[in-house]
């Protein structure tokens, strides 16, 4: 009396359900590996621009300095393969080999790049004011989360403002190095600014306070864009 | 669904204890998957016979059919729903209405009196006793071929019982024929919401009939051979739930129960959150208690579908629901709360996520929801063309998609806990 139901039709469910399920595992994986091939791609157009500027500093070495153009000597990038990195981390885990592996190259860029602008800094006069923060994820660090979106703030208002930042807990002899150099403490979040670690959650205003600069490019940039609206009225 | 994540620099890490809750939720989720797949094969087997109903083709014949109508209390709806049965399209002389008062204490009695004098009607007068017993009254002092019971809140279309009666016709061995229910006239937000809920139930309801898988024959409009009652008995107390325990007991003999889509009843739908957390906990409660009473039929091949699918989601549905709400829940909350200190510590402009096709999420759990989100579409899609013979947006379906699985956890959490503690939900 009751319809029958052929075993055919449960297999077939079965296959379907699993070829779409691992599928989707599949699919999401592909995705996976374009955003790793994206950020390694990235790193090397990064590596390429320092190597480009190490470069032209050194083949200027003897000559002016006004030769350099400040502006686009140092790379822009770095920035927004911070935020790339971190949302791949986030989506990958810390533990994974490739966002590990990543992450070892941003952080060596990121000392390049700093010893870069330290030299052009030497030689030339011009004053990059460099941040350098040491964080960790490993659920030690109840700040870092509040610090990292602190600095992501001030690096989106404040592009003159070079800001570094390495994993505290990231096995690699630089980063050992950077720390042992500015002698940095295990108490996080940790900045060091010109060469004076400062530890615990600073909110921007508080950096601005140690930085009094700051103040100083946001009034040249106000008053700048109150000349434009201004000329713009005229119109 | 963008994620979007502006703090460079600091992560959240996982835990071993979240990758076993993310592991139970895959098999979750490959359960639902199947699930799904299955109604859906269903679909493309039966689809040629999802056709609209056939106007105006006379039967071959007309079984003679008694509806009857308990009321308590229903001096508002009553009327109409008298009307709407005289207005059916079915020879007069094979069809009669039974008003049975079960005791009102309002005027639902003096406005029944206008029927007085209609040779079609009948009315009764009875002690409180409870619908079952109001019904069980009407089957007692019938002797249709076909009897059925309409509630007081509930309007027929006038094809309904025509296309029902076709579908006896059609089947001998078809013992009871359950129409298709359709929210009348919503006007809240939650009625909208329920509407397309209803229109998701009746796809299913559908798609469980050739599968001889129906676990409810509900309460409006669903019309039994007579010999039914002969064979297992009439309605008895069963957690207010009657007509869930009636199908059970049905299945539980091999008896056929057959949805017509073509029947289709208008119900009234509860306007208010309290009111419908009220019905839908008795409805949850019910469910689960009338599912433990026949677990004999549980994952015992020889009751199919029922018993293999139905009534295992039955009972253990409310559990997967919950447990993968709380999933949700919980990363949704945690996000919120990331947002929340983010504003916090950099002000609202800076927590604008930026939209970079990089954050958009592809984890597989993520891919996983497009697929379901875009399953539930299909259904809903199938469930109104059913309904109303060709998809027509609406913003019930916005409301069932957002908000359903926000209320409806209330009630299957009070539920949860009154069969844990044995504890009877009211009718009202």
């Amino acid at each position: 009396m009751r319809a029958k139901i052929e075993t055919k039709k449960y297999v077939l469910a079965f296959v379907i359900t699993a070829t779409v399920f691992f599928g989707a595992l599949m699919i999401s994986g592909r995705f996976e590996q374009s955003r790793l091939a994206e950020v390694k791609s990235v790193e090397n157009k990064i590596s390429l621009d320092i190597l480009s500027s190490e470069t032209q500093f050194a083949l200027l070495k003897e000559s002016s300095c006004k030769a350099i153009d400040h502006s686009t000597a140092f790379s822009e990038e770095l920035n927004s393969l911070a935020q790339k990195l971190a949302y791949m981390e986030d989506s990958l885990g810390e533990k994974n080999e490739e966002v590990i592996s990543l992450k070892k190259y941003y952080s060596l860029l990121q000392i390049k790049d700093y010893l870069l602008v330290a030299q052009v800094n030497e030689k030339c006069g011009v004053k990059p004011i460099t941040v350098i923060y040491f964080y960790s994820n490993k659920g030690d660090c109840n700040d870092c989360k509040r610090e990292g979106y602190v600095l992501t703030k001030l690096r989106e208002e404040y592009p003159e403002l070079r800001i570094y930042a390495f994993d505290y807990n990231l096995d690699l002899s630089a980063v050992k190095t950077m720390k042992s150099i500015h002698g940095v403490r295990n108490t996080l979040p940790a900045l060091v600014i010109w060469d004076e670690p400062y530890y615990g959650f600073k909110s921007p205003e508080d950096v601005e306070k140690i930085i009094p600069e700051l103040k100083k490019f946001r009034e040249a940039r106000d008053k700048a864009a109150a000349e434009a609206s201004a000329t713009s009225t005229k119109k | 669904m963008i994620t979007t994540r502006k703090a460079g620099y600091s992560l959240t890490h996982t835990t071993v204890v979240e990758t076993l809750f993310n592991d139970i939720l895959y098999i979750f989720l490959f359960f639902s998957l199947y699930l799904e797949v299955f109604f859906l094969i269903t679909f493309f087997e039966e689809r040629l016979k999802l056709s609209t109903k056939k106007l105006h083709e006379k039967l071959s014949y007309y079984p003679s059919t008694t509806i009857i109508v308990p009321c308590w209390n229903e001096e508002k709806t009553i009327s109409k729903t008298i009307d709407s049965l005289l207005r059916l399209h079915y020879p007069k002389n094979k069809l009669e209405i039974f008003i049975i008062d079960d005791g009102s204490t309002d005027r639902t009695w003096e406005v029944a009196q206008k029927f007085v004098g209609n040779p079609q009607i009948k009315l009764f007068h009875k002690e409180n006793g409870g619908k079952h017993t109001a019904v069980n009254f009407g089957i007692e002092n019938s002797k249709a071929d076909l009897i059925g019971c309409l509630d007081a809140d509930s309007f027929v279309d006038k094809d309904a019982l025509h296309e029902i009666a076709r579908a006896f016709n059609e089947d001998r061995d078809t013992m009871a024929v359950t129409p298709m229910l359709v929210v009348h006239e919503p006007k809240t937000i939650l009625q909208k919401m329920q509407k397309t809920e209803y229109h998701t139930g009746a796809f299913l309801k559908r798609m469980l009939s050739p599968l001889d898988a129906i676990n409810v024959t509900p309460g409006p409009f669903s019309i039994f051979r007579r010999e039914v009652f002969a064979k297992i008995g009439l309605y008895k107390k069963a957690h207010n739930t009657e007509d869930m325990e009636f199908a059970l007991r049905m299945q539980s003999h091999h008896l056929r129960i057959r949805n017509v889509h073509t029947a289709q009843v208008y119900t009234s739908s509860p306007a208010t959150l309290y009111k419908l957390y009220r019905q839908r906990l008795r409805w949850a409660y019910g469910t689960m208690k009338n599912t433990l009473d026949y677990r004999f039929m549980m994952f015992r091949r020889e009751y199919g579908i029922l018993g293999m699918i139905t009534l295992p989601i039955s009972f253990f549905g409310v559990f997967i629901f919950l447990y993968n709400f709380s999933f949700i829940a919980f990363h949704a909350v945690r996000s919120i709360a990331d947002k929340i200190v983010q504003i916090a510590t950099v002000g609202f402009m800076s927590a604008i996520p930026n939209a970079n096709s990089f954050y958009f999420n592809t984890d597989f759990m993520a891919i996983l929801s497009y697929m379901f989100l875009g399953l539930g579409i299909f259904i809903i899609w199938n469930g109104v063309i059913l309904a109303e013979g060709r998809f027509r947006p609406s913003s019930g379906i916005f409301y069932f998609i957002l908000l359903y699985g926000i209320v409806a956890p209330i009630w299957f959490i009070r539920a949860l806990i009154n069969v844990a503690l044995s504890r009877e939900s009211k009718w009202r």
